[in-house]
């Protein structure tokens, strides 16, 4: 499955276009001013085209001001689009509010530093606020409460009554996140999701969160500046400068070029940087490994060729 | 623009950089008259001293150069409170203010005695005469001046423990944090929208509103208390202690001509108390 | 804190009092201050950060919370009473002062009912100088200002007690019991 999306989205940015029959969001020549009609006005998206798949993970790289926080806000009819095109899952994102509600159900965002959202003294209560909106039954919001803390690793019956100020930081992340997750969107939208974590559970939400994918079909965009917390997880990434798409594929064939990244001050992740200047010094390495574990087996590949 | 925007909606700090003896004028000095030019409008209650009063606020736009309209920008969405204001004083005074005031019009229960009427035209008059002394204030002095001045005139009451410095510090710190205040509301009120909140609502189902409007406040709240703590642990961190032996960027430096305003203001407050209009 | 000899305003103090002050002026710039009720005269919540702040800070800080509340609304006000500096400033002194008192004399029995009585009693204050003042300028006739003390009072009380608990509770750390949540 994951094996022919990839192989159709491999196509590249070129094909994207009229292509993206199938896609839960379509993105279409986004364009944004901030302080529009001012001599403050700034562009913030410069034509941005992208598209989501269902059940994939999408990356979306760029530094701060490459416009990736606007873009995050159009996926699920936070801004609304004045030039371009937004439709998620059908509904077209205009003007009105016409099916706003419906496209914030489907798309959940959890914008940088989610824990600064959390307002319910008790955990239990704070994931519920969501789908408490909803108006669902009681064990029907119990049910989706306990699936949302579980999947972030908060395990229901030992958390859902602790006070939110006696939360580790790594535990009220979680906590924020199983707050977005527990209106069951489609799409799962993650700004800087392990952003000032632990090494510990930075990789343990990471882990979460493709399981998540995996089980329930999530599909997921990650939005980071770093390169080695996007290069691992995500079947195609879309790399933002200046309010502008400047790459876009699987994330093997856009980090291989390392060359064409440059221009805008962005570098591979670093076991990829390690491979290519291996090459570049005639070692015979692949030069699109993206993880370190990768990187590692591509060399000692090398190795046992050399010897 | 769009529903969440909340930068553009503040009105703190709305200089207008016009350049008029107003706008030059000493913020220590314009504090002092701009205070007693206020009292004297709070403190005059006859017809004749409010006319007067509204010929010194358009006076002090012409000398501030500030548009006419501008200045009073706050008028139109007053006018129906002004309205239900004087109805309620009309339909509800009575004989109940100054008895011994003639009667202008009776029908019913509903009493209009002349010092009723009276009452009306000063407070609407004293409404639109400190709209145009607060709007020329407001638009002719910037924050830090302002903050400046109120330091240095607090200054003499130190003696009497009172922490000038602090004070004015307490000032500049609100008026910079508002704004990051925004950004952050604006940043909550996009989060609580994604996970299906739903502001505003009934009035008539004031309580649930209240609740709606919980996950920004709470939040907003508490991110003002942190950033409170973290602001202290700096500053103490860099051994801020004080306004004491402190030395000043910018050092307010007036001109004779700045303390004509004050006089000028002194009189004016003297004329209104002193002089034998009409009751 | 370090804080003899300067008046009794320590960095804390000028801090906290910065801080919800900025609180108080954003409520009241972006109208976020005003809650809709039905008689169509909205309740206010621009005075519940100087309830906050003389409670976690004590009177001094209330007091010039509530100044510059005040001073903002004085400048700023759209409506004639608030207009007037006796009715917009003086009054607005004296929540966090009450309020800072209230809660001191009731902590020892019960931080949950200390901050709840210092709530009611700063916005009472609020309401009762505020209309006290208004109806000695002739701003209102008396029998408007209990009707209005009755229909306003009320709901802001009720506001400003759930939003002084949302904030304190957990900012302060009370426990109450074994809470539970509601799932």
């Amino acid at each position: 499955m994951t094996a022919s999306r990839a192989a159709a989205s491999a196509a590249g940015a070129r094909a994207e276009i009229g292509r993206a029959d199938g896609a839960l969001i379509h993105v279409e020549d986004l364009w944004h001013t901030y302080m529009a009609g001012t001599p403050f006005a700034e562009a913030a998206l410069r034509g941005v085209t992208m598209h989501v798949y269902p059940g994939e993970v999408v990356g979306v790289i760029g530094h701060t001001g490459s416009g990736k926080s606007t873009l995050i806000q159009y996926l699920n009819g936070l801004l609304r689009p004045a030039r371009g095109r937004v439709v998620v899952a059908g509904h077209e994102v205009g003007r009105s509010n016409a099916g706003i509600e419906a496209v914030r159900r489907l798309v959940g965002v959890a914008f940088q530093d989610p824990e600064d959202q959390v307002f319910e003294p008790l955990v239990g209560d704070d994931v519920a606020y969501g789908p408490r909106q909803l108006g669902l039954a009681a064990e029907e919001l119990r049910a989706r409460v306990r699936w949302a803390m579980e999947a972030v690793g908060l395990p229901f019956d030992a958390f859902k009554d602790r006070y939110t100020y006696t939360l580790s930081g790594g535990e009220l992340r979680k906590t924020a996140l199983a707050g977005v997750l527990a209106m069951r969107p489609q799409v799962l939208v993650l700004d800087e999701p392990t952003s000032g974590l632990d090494p510990a559970t930075r990789l343990d939400v990471r882990e979460r969160l493709l399981a998540l994918r995996r089980r329930d079909g999530l599909t997921l965009v990650l939005v980071s500046h770093d390169m080695d917390e996007i290069a691992g997880l995500a079947d195609r990434v879309y790399v933002l400068h200046a309010g502008a798409v400047v790459a876009s594929g699987p994330p093997r064939e856009v980090f291989a070029r390392p060359d064409a990244l440059a221009p805008y001050g962005l570098l591979p992740p670093f076991p990829t940087q390690v491979c290519v200047r291996l090459r570049a010094r005639g070692i015979p390495v692949r030069g699109d490994a993206l993880t370190i574990e990768e990187a590692g087996a591509a060399i000692a590949a090398a190795l046992r060729e050399a010897r | 623009m769009n529903e969440f925007e909340l930068l553009r909606n503040i009105t703190i700090g709305q200089y207008l950089p016009v350049d008029s003896y107003l706008h030059r004028l000493d913020p220590r000095a314009k504090i002092l008259a701009a205070i007693l030019v206020i009292a004297a409008v709070t403190f005059t209650p006859s017809l004749a001293g409010n006319a007067c009063l509204l010929a010194g606020g358009l006076a002090l736009v012409w000398l501030g150069r500030i548009p006419l309209a501008y200045a009073l920008r706050g008028l139109l969405p007053a006018v129906p409170i002004l309205v239900f204001l004087a109805v309620m004083q009309l339909v509800f005074f009575g004989r109940n203010y100054d008895p011994t005031s003639p009667v202008v019009f009776q029908w019913r229960w509903i009493v209009v005695t002349g010092a009723v009427l009276k009452l009306v035209v000063v407070s609407a008059a004293r409404f639109l005469e400190l709209l145009l002394v607060t709007s020329v204030f407001t638009l002719s002095t910037k924050t830090t001046d302002l903050t400046l001045g109120i330091e240095s005139l607090l200054r003499p009451f130190q003696r009497l423990r009172v922490p000038a410095h602090e004070l004015a510090l307490v000032v500049t710190i609100a008026v910079r944090f508002v704004p990051t205040l925004a950004l952050e509301a604006e940043r909550l009120m996009k989060a609580q929208a994604s996970r299906g909140a739903r502001l505003g609502g009934s009035r008539w189902r004031f309580i649930s509103r209240v609740r709606r409007s919980l996950p920004i406040l709470v939040p907003l709240v508490t991110y003002a208390l942190r950033r409170g703590e973290e602001l202290i642990v700096a500053m103490e961190a860099r051994a801020y202690t004080g306004g004491a032996g402190r030395t000043a960027y910018t050092v307010l430096a007036s001109r004779p001509g700045d303390w004509l305003a004050v006089g000028a203001a002194a009189v004016f407050l003297a004329a209104m108390l002193l002089a034998p209009f009409p009751a | 804190m370090q804080d003899a000899g300067r008046g009794g305003l320590s960095t804390r103090g000028i801090v906290i009092s910065a801080v919800l002050a900025a609180v108080a002026i954003f409520l009241g710039a972006t109208r976020l201050g005003f809650i809709p009720t039905p008689t169509g005269i909205a309740a206010t919540i621009m005075h519940v950060p100087a309830i906050i702040g003389g409670v976690l800070e004590g009177p001094v800080v209330g007091a010039i919370i509530g100044t510059i509340f005040g001073l903002y609304s004085f400048f700023y006000a759209t409506v004639p009473m608030f207009k007037d500096p006796i009715v917009a400033i003086a009054p607005r002194i004296f929540i966090g002062v009450f309020a800072a008192w209230t809660y001191w004399s009731v902590r020892r029995a019960s931080e949950f009912w200390a901050i709840v009585l210092a709530a009611i009693v700063g916005t009472a204050t609020n309401t009762v100088l505020v209309l006290g003042f208004g109806t000695a300028r002739h701003y209102l006739p008396v029998k408007a200002a209990w009707v209005v003390g009755i229909t306003h009072g009320i709901p802001e009380i009720v506001v400003a007690v759930i939003l002084s608990l949302a904030v304190l509770l957990p900012w302060k750390r009370v426990h109450r019991g074994q809470a539970r949540a509601r799932v």
